[in-house]
């Protein structure tokens, strides 16, 4: 038809296509949303509000008698996991699916386990960035004494694993449910489990010493606040993260398949 | 080119999509049908987000279900419930887009198909705040990013004002010149206009399919037929009863009509023979102006009256597993 020439004329430029990294723009587009999110401003605000009234009273309670302990604030941190995780992460998926986004992304040439990639290394990052910020805390201890560095940096690369790991299990759940606040409870709660094992083994220590043993190594605890918080990097706690993000990730992964397969 | 295969897709014991077949090429082809016949979840299968249950299609060459990741390379899908990140800027949507898609130039390329769709003005607005005829073509225009040999297009007039369904059929139209388009809608007019070629589904099923034109002349040779003769209409009319091949007829201005007894037998040669031979000249003898929409009715209309017996189901059922 005649119309023909205007086309190429308005559209000059043929397409070209290249070597495509999926995951890197998930990634690049999620970690954008995180600056853009009030909830994730929110989670950050709260946290130094309460790290830096915890930090205050510390000064205070210790005032220059014990040794400053770099290790502290990292500690926290990973404590409130169980309610900083499933706030950043309930939105990832669970809007996708609820908008229908996922199915136009899930047509294009990219497998779940690139968008899911994608995804958690977003959040990881902007969690890196929590992490990162708070070494101010650690900064303002080198003025008033002489923290173990060599502690602190364990307290800090644990923390930083721990951190991806709970991420990445609260993940699961924004797969699940569509509800965002249905899946920010199930991580929250979940987490909180694997949180306790530790207070549970103890608890059951006596009458059924090994299965406390199991118990407490599945927890989270036995391998952060006993060995990375007090600056020992042991190669079994570092595998242990590593196998939860992994294993997380992968069900993640699956869940959405499996999701789409019965759309 | 989209070519389907007994594409077959069922969940537990229903069945969305039965065993049907049909091919499209370059130009518009219209997937039509009522709510629920299973035009959804037969797009979906094309683009490679549901897998079939049975049967198989291939898309610009390519499998669908084996060589998924290819055809989805070549294929523009927008779902019916046009999903957008409404946070976004138009422009950055159909970049993150082009991103996932691997185009290069992503800033001209967005701005090209921008353009296309006639949205280069409000390349910056944030989504949210576009009109639903305009996020309709971001959503049209998310498609045409990596120029896409097929598009797949479910049911994208739906909710628009009626000048925004005018110029969206346009541009539809104007795809179909240089992409294979595959367009569904339950409004039948619309098939009409912007298709040249339709497949109707019902139920799962496959009712009919060809052109347009095709299509109604099919129906006309079976249709009422209106008969005009110089004689007054009551002397007409028990000439016209009596022919072969009519079961009713009624009085119209000036003439009358006749139903034919049968879809697949044209009443006009024995009416024009009953008529010549009782003494009385014909004027006129043609088949009342069918549109798409008689059509489409007669053709549901068979089709739930065989359904019940579900005969066909089974048959289709065994012959696949």
């Amino acid at each position: 038809m005649s119309a023909t020439p205007i086309e190429t004329t308005s559209a000059p430029r043929a397409v070209e296509l290249g070597a495509s990294a999926p995951w890197f723009a998930v990634f690049k587009r999620e970690l954008r949303q995180y600056f853009r999110s009030p909830i994730a401003y929110g989670v950050a605000f709260a946290l130094f509000i309460f790290l830096g009234f915890y930090f205050n009273g510390y000064l205070s309670q210790v005032n220059g008698q014990l040794p400053a302990d770099a290790t502290l604030i990292p500690s926290i941190i990973t404590f409130l996991m169980f309610l900083i995780a499933p706030l950043l992460t309930m939105r990832l998926i669970a809007e996708e699916n609820r908008e229908g986004t996922l199915e136009v992304l899930m047509t294009m040439p990219m497998s779940e386990s690139q968008f899911i990639i994608g995804k958690f290394l977003a959040v990881w990052a902007y969690y890196t960035i929590l992490l990162v910020i708070s070494l101010v805390f650690a900064v303002l201890l080198n003025t008033v004494g002489t923290p173990d560095w060599g502690a602190a940096v364990g307290a800090y690369v644990g923390g930083w694993l721990y951190g991806g790991a709970v991420l990445a299990i609260t993940m699961i759940f924004s797969a699940l449910s569509e509800d965002q606040i249905v899946s920010a409870f199930l991580g929250s709660a979940t987490i909180l489990v694997l949180y306790l094992a530790n207070t549970a083994a103890s608890a059951i220590s006596t009458q059924f010493p090994a299965i406390a043993e199991i118990v407490r190594e599945l927890g989270l605890s036995a391998h952060y606040d006993a060995t990375m918080s007090q600056g020992i990097l042991r190669l079994e706690d570092v595998l242990y993260f590593v196998f939860l993000i992994i294993a997380a990730l992968f069900i993640t992964t699956r869940i959405v398949e499996i999701r789409r397969w019965r759309s | 080119m989209i070519e389907v295969e007994h594409l077959t897709k069922r969940y537990g014991g229903f069945t969305a999509v039965n065993g049907i077949s049909f091919q499209a090429s370059r130009g518009v082809t219209g997937f039509l049908g009522p709510n629920g016949a299973g035009k959804t979840t037969t797009m979906r299968m094309l683009t490679g987000y549901l897998p079939p249950t049975s049967g198989t299609a291939r898309v610009a060459g390519f499998d669908i279900f084996n060589e998924s990741i290819k055809v989805r390379q070549q294929v523009g899908y927008l779902p019916e419930s046009v999903p957008l990140y409404r946070d976004m800027t138009a422009l950055g949507y159909l970049m993150y887009i082009a991103e996932i898609r691997g185009v290069k130039h992503r800033r001209d390329r967005a701005m090209d198909v921008l353009e296309r769709v006639g949205l280069a003005k409000r390349a910056d607005s944030q989504i949210r705040t576009l009109s639903k005829g305009m996020k309709q073509r971001v959503g049209l225009a998310s498609t045409l990013v990596h120029d896409p040999a097929v598009l797949i297009l479910d049911e994208p007039t739906i909710g628009l004002d009626p000048i925004q369904v005018l110029e969206l059929r346009d541009l539809v139209r104007e795809l179909g010149q240089k992409h294979t388009v595959l367009f569904s809608t339950h409004i039948l007019s619309e098939a009409e206009q912007v298709c040249d070629n339709l497949v109707i589904i019902n139920g799962g099923n496959i009712v009919a399919q060809g052109a347009p034109t095709v299509l109604r002349g099919d129906l006309e040779r079976g249709g009422r037929v209106l008969v005009r003769a110089n004689a007054p209409v009551e002397a007409l009319l028990p000439i016209v009863r009596q022919a072969e091949g009519v079961s009713a007829v009624e009085i119209a201005q000036d003439g009358v009509i006749a139903t034919p007894a049968s879809l697949s037998v044209d009443p006009r040669p024995a009416i024009a023979a009953a008529v010549v031979s009782a003494g009385i000249s014909l004027t006129e003898l043609r088949p009342v102006a069918v549109n798409l929409e008689e059509i489409f009715l007669e053709l549901t209309r068979q089709a739930v009256a065989v359904a019940p017996a579900e005969a066909a189901h089974e048959e289709s059922a065994e012959v696949t597993e």
